[in-house]
């Protein structure tokens, strides 16, 4: 194939031949193996950034269309939007509490359900189970639970003489109570990442340290960590990620409240929206709800960034 | 020399200060207390992760009286129920009066996720295979930039763009039917990624044999790579179906008419409007989640080694 690119074509030798050689033919027939999923990235993944950033830029309603050109006024307004900035808090607060708990739980249930034993199985299993079932499932089972008068946790709570609690119309308690049960549906998810992180590792370290006399924990910290750095890396900023965005619970649960305790970014944009009808103002938002997910991702990836191969 | 005739000649002393006592816990104590916590330990995590779904499935087939009627106090029938019954279950079908007064028929939404999440699993085996191969096995010009170009889709945060999303498939005019739900999702750039790092752990010396004895690339996608990535494609069309039954923010918006909804987003409506009968909600619940985890529960396998596989390499 190559010899027949590079062979020297007659002088004017006409586009359509260049075109149908052999090779031209090869690419155009693999290219049109791909080019579906480019036109669906194109189109679903790529473009809707690009319509947003005009949408932003617009007075736009869905039912209005477009009329006042805005220019960054959308943006402007954010600044001293306070609702914009609670939701922006409130989003934080959710992934600070939950990543690092989640990770840490996962990281040591990874360690401790290592064993292949069929209880270990079992367990994992039990623990897998929330991942694969539906958050709206999940969250509406678990705001039966959260229930300050019917709830199965008040009931629970009763043996050991605590009183009824308010769980989801406190507002003190209200995201907390969330963050609990999201940490609950999605440790199956990072558990197994961090258990195939582990089988990863070849036991020769582990095994030289033992003989070396190193206690469990020197082990942990010293060579199990490191060498995890990665994979940990890759839980942190995908959860981070995913928890940034969280709106199913919001919407379930709390529909934002109590005194908007719980309202979330991508909950003010859904307002924003589709019950305000102000989708300029709503692109704007992801707009830039997008950057700072790409930020902190890109940070994120430099602060964990592993010098360990292996 | 024996060991007396040292010992008395003086050559070799015996230290005769008592040992210090310590106390030592008898290794079969310890391996007995350990293993004690260990199983104590799975009972925690087993409770804690399975009782919702008990309680879920467990109430569902209750009725609503009996539900409440003994929470207090905490104990067997708390759980368990006193009159087992399918009436919730008839309810929300329609089957009975009350389910027909209300306007009740889970089984059409049931039916549009199903029919929605097998058009997607569908179309993404069909063109992520296609592109996977493409990425995996043929020769372009840039194709490392095309492959950029998927792999940057990934960092498109997938819930904050749906307004805008919206926007680009109202204006294609899709909104408000089942391509709307279909169409947006038809290839995927995990999938691809995924079954890309699979297809490249095939002999090459396999397609090139195939090509050899005149097959075509569609012909060695067919014959050669797709029989070889069959754990690969299970894998990731698992992965997709429940992706796309679990979907909710999404069906949420494009949908407006009642009646093309899907299953999530019915749920979800239900319980917010009739937040009193927690019977009929717990029998959506258990319709909207069980399949799925059934699915789960019989190829864990495969669902496990997608999530690492596709999680791990990327």
């Amino acid at each position: 194939m190559a010899n027949m690119a590079m062979a020297p074509r007659p002088v004017g030798a006409n586009f359509w031949q260049r075109l149908t050689n052999r090779k031209n033919r090869y690419y155009f027939m693999a290219f049109l193996f791909v080019l579906p999923a480019l036109v669906n990235f194109l189109v679903f993944r790529y473009l809707p950034i690009l319509a947003a950033l005009q949408a932003s830029l617009w007075q736009y309603s869905l039912l209005g269309g477009y009329r006042d050109f805005n220019g960054i006024t959308h943006y402007l307004n954010m600044i001293h939007d306070t609702y914009f900035w609670k939701s922006l808090w409130v989003t934080f607060l959710f992934v600070v509490l939950k990543v690092p708990i989640q990770v840490i739980l996962s990281l040591l249930l990874a360690i401790f359900l290592q064993k292949e034993k069929w209880v270990t199985s079992f367990v994992r299993s039990a623990v897998f189970t929330p991942v694969v079932t539906s958050v709206v499932v999940v969250s509406i089972v678990w705001s039966m639970m959260y229930h300050s008068q019917l709830g199965l946790i008040n009931s629970m709570l009763s043996v050991v003489g605590i009183p009824r609690q308010a769980f989801l119309s406190n507002a003190n308690r209200a995201l907390p109570a969330i963050t609990v049960m999201m940490i609950w549906k999605e440790l199956g998810f990072s558990l197994i990442i961090l258990m195939a992180g582990l089988k990863g590792i070849p036991t020769d370290y582990r095994e030289a340290a033992i003989v070396d006399g190193a206690k469990a924990w020197q082990i942990f910290w010293h060579i199990t960590l490191p060498l995890l750095k990665r994979v940990i890396m890759f839980v942190v900023v995908t959860q981070t990620v995913f928890s940034f965005q969280v709106f199913v619970p919001v919407y379930v649960m709390t529909k934002g409240g109590p005194l908007d305790a719980t309202k979330v970014i991508v909950y003010y944009i859904y307002q924003f929206g589709f019950l305000f009808q102000d989708m300029g103002y709503a692109s704007a938002l992801s707009i830039v709800t997008l950057v700072i997910l790409l930020v902190v991702s890109v940070i994120q990836m430099r602060i964990f960034r592993s010098d360990v191969e292996y | 020399m024996s060991l007396e005739d040292r010992l008395s000649s003086g050559e070799l002393v015996v230290d005769t200060t008592p040992l210090k006592q310590e106390f030592v816990i008898p290794r079969w104590v310890r391996k007995t207390i350990g293993g004690i916590f260990e199983y104590a330990l799975y009972i925690v995590l087993i409770v804690i992760f399975a009782t919702p779904f008990v309680w879920m499935i467990l109430s569902s087939v209750r009725n609503q009286a009996e539900i409440f009627a003994y929470l207090y106090p905490f104990g067997w029938h708390t759980f368990v129920p006193v009159e087992w019954t399918l009436q919730n279950f008839l309810d929300v079908f329609g089957l009975s009066e009350a389910g027909q007064g209300n306007g009740l028929y889970f089984q059409r939404f049931l039916f549009n996720s199903l029919l929605v999440s097998v058009g997607v699993v569908t179309s993404s085996l069909i063109f992520n295979t296609m592109g996977a191969y493409f990425f995996a096995r043929l020769e372009f010009p840039h194709k490392n930039v095309l492959l950029v170009f998927v792999i940057a889709t990934m960092l498109v945060p997938f819930q904050a763009t749906i307004v805008p999303l919206y926007i680009v498939v109202r204006g294609l005019n899709l909104q408000d039917s089942y391509w709307g739900l279909i169409v947006p999702w038809y290839a995927s750039p995990f999938v691809i990624f995924a079954l890309m790092q699979f297809m490249r752990d095939i002999p090459k010396d396999l397609d090139e044999a195939a090509i050899i004895d005149g097959a075509s690339l569609f012909g060695v996608l067919r014959y050669v790579i797709v029989p070889l990535s069959i754990p690969g494609i299970v894998t990731t069309a698992l992965l997709e179906f429940q992706f796309i039954w679990n979907l909710f923010y999404w069906p949420l918006i494009v949908i407006s008419r009642p009646q093309l909804q899907m299953i999530q987003v019915a749920i979800a409506n239900q319980t917010t409007q009739t937040q009193i009968y927690w019977g009929r909600t717990f029998a959506g619940a258990v319709l909207a989640s069980v399949p799925v985890i059934l699915l789960f529960l019989l190829l864990q396998k495969y669902y496990v080694q997608g999530i690492a596989t596709s999680g791990l390499k990327g």
